[in-house]
């Protein structure tokens, strides 16, 4: 198991180390940082003193170095347009951002594990078709337009909560279930499914042969058979909510996030900036999945050892 | 007719009536059990032999009051020592602990997340109530039992660590968990190498004498019939279309299908050139004939046959067929 595990985090840091070499590809061999941050229609001389201050004219294979050694120390370069060091404004957002996955991923799984549980358990009866209308209206509906909605009819009509900004607890309530009420739903539709599927299974059919009730069998048999895909799915969700409806939901919401961030930065032409944003959150992803695979070990002896 | 043997030895356990079982398709409702009757005596060990699609799978389950949906129970009776089995306070008393059922794959009929120990332990103290040190003892011995070596160990195991053999005989054991008087081993050896087949094969036997369980055997093996049971019933299309002594069968068999089925075996004792295959295909259950289901594929067949579907009748001590060219004794029918 230990011997598993270090292999796992050596191959996430590799992947990390391959994501952000190509951020770095992109953002300087594609283009550079300094003819990003200036107009179209700027002149030669105006580009090459820009690069020459920012560094840009050494060769590539230097300005490599310089970002890999800065990475392991955890430098992302100096953002352009708020002269402040990148890492320092992203780390700074981060945990709001952290805030709002946790609480986004706190809605999907309390509300899609009960509802496909309830939808399974009574299979075809009223519970399933409500819980089947509930997750194909919330899959269809864009989170952003959600969180729109909550804002106008909670906070701005019933003012329950505030309608934007992170102040405390209250505030997280709104933008959370615009991420998350989408993700519980494919997450209840994926849960019922494979409930639905074990309750099939030889060895589903075998336990109730020999006298256990088809509740006792829900529970005590698939559950275990049907965690490690809703792990995995939950994983997936998590992973999209770190790179895109964040960013959607934190500039709805007016939440500091690293979303909002990367928004910020893109319209200022910072891309030393947006680099850090898409290197972090890059990394986050890989960490997510570095759990996923950690917690579906646990669930079944039989995920590979190697 | 007597329960099984007629040595008085014996009492009638399992009584299957015109059991029937459907399943909603587009074309209507299919049959896959169609008017079963069968009894199981104490001791005794009933083959129920038959190819793919004969409803033989289908009928291990029904047997307990369980079919798959869409499937249901469309009609019969399942009574154990006398208690209506399709009662599903009755079936919940029976199951397990009266008649247990052994499955063909053992690979996907054992929990795949739960390790042997842990299976044997739910039923021990679920289903038998037995507590503490109690349930590691029997788990123990029941592995014993089934002739698994260092069942301290296997306890630890789940079901990919073993061999398709010791997932069988794991399987067995948590059948045997509960003393029940009756096993259903629907296909047990299938799927298993042939040295494999004959060690589950005489365990199964050997268990079924010591403990004194009786055994339905569900296969399309007549070699596992030949081996293995005392009596055996044939069955084509989801009905019986005979029932007979196993060394009766093997000797003279009196349905043509019944027939067919022993020539297509290829036997040590007669040249290969000699086996014969049923012509025709297995019947598509949804376009049943009004008449005997084996009609289209049978040798003897005439207009009668085309009528309605035969009677199962009576035609000797302990002999019965379904076909109208073998007239049975007045009044002994039993479909």
């Amino acid at each position: 198991m230990l011997r598993w595990l270090a292999k796992r985090i050596i191959a996430a840091a590799l992947v990390v180390f391959v994501v952000t070499s190509l951020v770095f590809v992109v953002t300087h061999v594609f283009t550079d940082p300094a003819t990003v941050s200036l107009p179209l229609e700027a002149s030669q001389e105006d580009r090459a003193s820009r690069r020459a201050a920012l560094g840009l004219d050494r060769p590539l294979s230097v300005q490599y170095w310089d970002f890999l050694s800065g990475l392991v120390v955890g430098d992302l370069g100096e953002s352009f347009f708020q002269t402040q060091p990148a890492s320092k404004l992203v780390f700074e957002r981060l945990p709001a951002t952290l805030r709002l996955v946790a609480g986004a991923t706190a809605v999907t799984v309390l509300m899609g594990a009960p509802m496909g549980m309830l939808a399974a358990w009574w299979e075809r009866r009223f519970a399933d078709h409500a819980v089947l209308g509930f997750s194909m209206a919330s899959i269809s509906a864009p989170p952003f337009w959600i969180g729109y909605l909550l804002i106008i009819v909670i906070a701005a009509q019933l003012r329950w909560v505030p309608t934007f900004g992170s102040s405390g607890f209250k505030s997280l309530i709104l933008p959370s279930f615009a991420i998350g009420l989408a993700s519980a739903g494919r997450l209840a539709q994926m849960t019922r499914r494979g409930i639905v599927e074990e309750l099939r299974k030889p060895y589903a059919v075998t336990a109730m042969s020999r006298g256990f009730s088809r509740s006792y069998t829900i529970v005590h048999h698939t559950f275990r058979n049907v965690a490690s895909g809703f792990v995995t799915m939950t994983g997936w969700e998590v992973t999209r909510m770190f790179t895109g409806y964040t960013v959607v939901i934190e500039v709805v919401f007016s939440w500091p996030g690293v979303g909002r961030l990367a928004v910020d930065a893109i319209f200022d032409r910072d891309l030393i900036l947006v680099q850090a944003a898409v290197v972090v959150l890059a990394t986050m992803v890989v960490l997510t999945n570095l759990l996923v695979d950690i917690a579906r070990r646990l669930i079944d002896p039989r995920v590979d050892l190697a | 007719m007597s329960a099984t043997g007629g040595d008085g030895r014996t009492e009638r356990l399992l009584e299957v009536k015109d059991l029937t079982v459907g399943f909603p398709t587009r074309d209507g409702t299919v049959l896959g059990v169609d008017g079963l009757t069968l009894n199981v005596g104490s001791h005794e060990r009933l083959g129920v032999v038959g190819e793919s699609g004969s409803g033989k799978s289908v009928m291990g389950l029904a047997i307990l009051g369980m079919v798959l949906p869409p499937g249901r129970i469309m009609g019969g009776s399942v009574r154990w020592k006398g208690e209506n089995v399709l009662d599903e306070a009755v079936a919940n008393r029976v199951r397990g602990r009266e008649i247990a059922m052994i499955f063909q794959d053992p690979m996907v009929s054992l929990n795949p997340l739960k390790t042997v120990g842990a299976q044997l332990r739910e039923l021990l103290q679920r289903r038998v109530g037995l507590q503490g040190r109690a349930i590691k003892q029997r788990s123990l011995e029941l592995l014993d039992m089934v002739g698994i070596a260092n069942p301290g160990d296997r306890l630890k195991s789940y079901a990919f660590e073993l061999s398709g053999g010791m997932r069988q005989r794991v399987m067995i054991a948590t059948a045997l968990a509960c003393d029940p008087t009756l096993l259903i081993a629907d296909e047990p050896t299938t799927g298993l190498d042939v040295t494999i087949q004959d060690q589950i094969l005489t365990l199964l036997h050997n268990l079924s004498t010591e403990l004194g369980v009786s055994v339905l055997m569900i296969t399309h093996d007549l070699g596992v019939v030949a081996q293995f049971c005392d009596r055996v019933q044939v069955m084509y299309a989801g009905r019986i279309v005979e029932r007979a002594p196993i060394a009766q069968m093997f000797a003279d068999p009196q349905h043509p299908y019944s027939g067919g089925l022993l020539r297509s075996v290829p036997r040590v004792d007669r040249a290969a050139t000699e086996l014969a295959g049923i012509p025709g295909e297995p019947l598509d259950r949804a376009q049943f004939p009004p008449g005997c289901a084996f009609e289209p594929r049978c040798g003897e067949a005439h207009d009668t046959c085309r009528g309605a579907p035969p009677p199962l009748v009576k035609i000797a001590e302990r002999r019965w067929v379904a076909c109208y060219n073998r007239p049975g004794e007045a009044g002994e029918t039993s479909t």
